[in-house]
């Protein structure tokens, strides 16, 4: 038989596949499969979403075929197959689980997109099917290009990123460099960085690269979309073939309708790339503690292979202490004083100039910062630009230090754990991209300037 | 009618004696005049084990799909008779596995592999339909159509 674990590529969910089924009384039936999973050398498992007539045959008679297609060849295979058991617990659930209910979120179908269990069946055989033999062995165009995609996870490559990382010297620069080394490495040419908030039900994203629109302070809810599921779950989850699995989903979106069920209206919209093929999300975990979310996402399928999921969890955590630990570093490091430094004249650019005053609003009731009727930043990024502008504009200070924000009341930091070194570069990045007439520059280890090439004014609304 | 013979992916179940069930890639359907029978092009490779099922348990189902809309349908019926395709049938089988080998780049699966599959010499199967069914993912596939 050949061995299972050889398939790798063909359990992707790249290709469909086809499930040959036969009720009791002898009448076959055949359904198209989205996925097949790889459970064990001798098990795979099929999503059970609907109380189908695959399903029922199942329960009558446990004999299945399965056609798989190599993504890489074409070559297609058959699994005979025998149904074991349901499960609706445990690994293998989860993964699927996850992966149909981030297709779902972005279709608007949680809830009617779901996994109801995981069919485990054992694999009694495999056969490459002969007169459809895929590709020749020598077809260098597709191969060189599946060559490519491959992803290359090693130790040796762990380590690469290890070594570039111990060389941030703050956790400004740490950030960027997680990105970059992803590309320079890996060759994950779109990435985003996550980080949880004071806010327990969303994350906001801090860093990216490969995006021409940046996006910094972009919100995304837990439990939505790859990225919230991979928070509500803290489990790594990988789509591959994204574009048919939407296909799909909306298919299922038209039948649901056409049945008289409602998809919710809120569908969340895919995070960067317009038509991404491949997105891996991974939890940045400290000791059970989510720091935030790495996404990952190309334009080509990647062949995610099981052997990958260890190296991507050991990665997850290394970026979440490496993270973790520059907070903290940076947090130990501020100095003692207050500097109380008035503002030197700064000159205005050539576009302060035709645009010379900024209005800046404040909005109590949400916490949030609206520049010229555009909105920029919330929550406790928000409340601390609101007081940086107002202790210039009443004492005209211009150098901060974190230590003081920190010990200031009226922004209601916890005790433990502010996570203010990140909130301040979430700000600084925000107006960078944003409102570049208000400008935020480190100035010293735990010290930043406040520096505005325009006037300013200030608004407090309710 | 249309639907079933604009290239589509095509893919026919059988079983054998012991229930236990088989199932070829098809690439071609033709519907005759009288719309109860179907004849189905396939690798003639294909065909025979198939057609070992069907002497004997002449029950198949066809399952009939557009890979980027995931439109489908399900025939079921009886196997009625095998032959090989004639070379005038050629073209119609070229021009169904073609449409279906366009479609397929919709949803990302490139010419260079799908038109490596080994298309003739196909076998053409008649068989009688019985019942139709929805096969559209979703609450109501399976269910009768009419």
């Amino acid at each position: 038989m050949i061995p299972l674990e050889s398939l790798t590529s063909c359990f992707q969910g790249l290709i469909p596949s086809w499930l040959y089924t036969c009720s009791r009384d002898g009448v076959p039936n055949v359904a198209i499969l989205s996925h097949v999973d790889y459970v064990d050398s001798r098990h795979v498992a099929l999503s059970f979403q609907f109380f189908n007539k695959s399903k029922r045959n199942i329960a009558e008679n446990p004999r299945a075929k399965v056609r798989l297609y190599d993504p890489d060849t074409m070559r297609a295979y058959a699994l005979r197959l025998r149904f074991v058991r349901t499960e609706t617990a445990g690994p293998t659930f989860e993964s699927m689980r996850l992966r149909i209910e981030a297709i779902a979120s972005y279709t608007g179908l949680k809830g009617i997109f779901k996994l109801l269990g995981a069919d485990i069946y054992e694999v009694l055989s495999v056969e490459a099917i002969e007169y459809e033999p895929g590709l020749p062995a020598a077809s260098p165009g597709i191969r060189t290009q599946v060559a490519e995609t491959r992803l290359p996870f090693t130790l040796k490559a762990l380590q690469e990123i290890s070594d570039r990382i111990h060389q941030a010297p703050t956790l400004d620069c740490l950030l960027d460099a997680i990105l970059e080394t992803l590309e320079n490495i890996f060759g994950f040419r779109h990435s985003m960085l996550l980080l949880a908030t004071e806010n327990a039900d969303r994350l906001e994203m801090i860093a990216s690269r490969g995006y021409p629109e940046g996006g910094v302070g972009s919100e995304v809810r837990i439990g939505e979309g790859i990225i919230g599921l991979v928070a509500e779950a803290r489990k790594p989850i990988r789509i591959a073939g994204i574009l048919r699995q939407l296909l799909y989903a909306a298919a299922v979106a038209k039948s649901a309708q056409e049945q008289g069920l409602k998809a919710t209206h809120r569908s969340i919209p895919l995070p960067g790339l317009a038509n991404p093929e491949s997105q891996l999300g991974v939890p940045l975990l400290v000791r059970d503690e989510l720091i935030g979310v790495l996404c990952i996402e190309t334009d080509k399928s990647y062949r995610f292979h099981e052997e990958d999921r260890a190296y991507i969890e050991v990665l997850g955590g290394y970026l979440a202490i490496a993270i973790q630990n520059a907070l903290l570093k940076e947090r130990t490091e501020e100095p003692e004083e207050y500097s109380t430094v008035k503002a030197k004249p700064v000159a205005p650019s050539i576009k302060a100039e035709r645009q010379p005053k900024i209005k800046v609003e404040f909005y109590k009731s949400d916490e949030c910062i609206l520049v010229d009727g555009e909105y920029l930043v919330r929550s406790l990024p928000a409340k601390i630009l609101w007081k940086l502008l107002h202790e210039h504009r009443d004492g005209g200070a211009v150098e901060f230090t974190n230590r003081r924000l920190r010990l200031d009341k009226t922004l209601n930091l916890p005790d433990f754990k502010d996570n203010l070194e990140s909130r301040l570069i979430l700000l600084r990045r925000r107006l960078e991209e944003r409102c570049p007439e208000i400008h935020i520059a480190q100035s010293g280890r735990g010290r930043f300037r406040l520096e505005l090439g325009s006037k300013v004014e200030l608004v407090e609304q309710p | 009618m249309a639907f079933i013979e604009s290239g589509l992916s095509i893919n026919v179940g059988s079983r054998d004696s012991e229930l236990e069930p088989d199932g070829v890639v098809a690439w071609a359907a033709r519907v005759h005049d009288d719309r109860t029978q179907l004849t189905i092009y396939l690798h003639k490779q294909a065909a025979e084990a198939m057609v070992r099922n069907l002497r004997v348990h002449p029950e198949f189902a066809v399952l009939l799909e557009r890979p980027t809309t995931h439109r489908g349908c399900q025939v079921k019926g009886r196997f009625i008779s095998t032959r090989p395709a004639k070379p005038s049938e050629r073209a119609v089988v070229e021009r169904q596995a073609e449409s279906f080998c366009a479609d397929l780049e919709g949803i990302g699966i490139p010419r260079a592999l799908s038109s490596c599959a080994e298309i003739w010499p196909c076998a053409a199967i008649q068989m009688r339909a019985t019942e139709l069914f929805e096969q559209t993912p979703g609450p109501g596939a399976g269910e009768p159509l009419r």
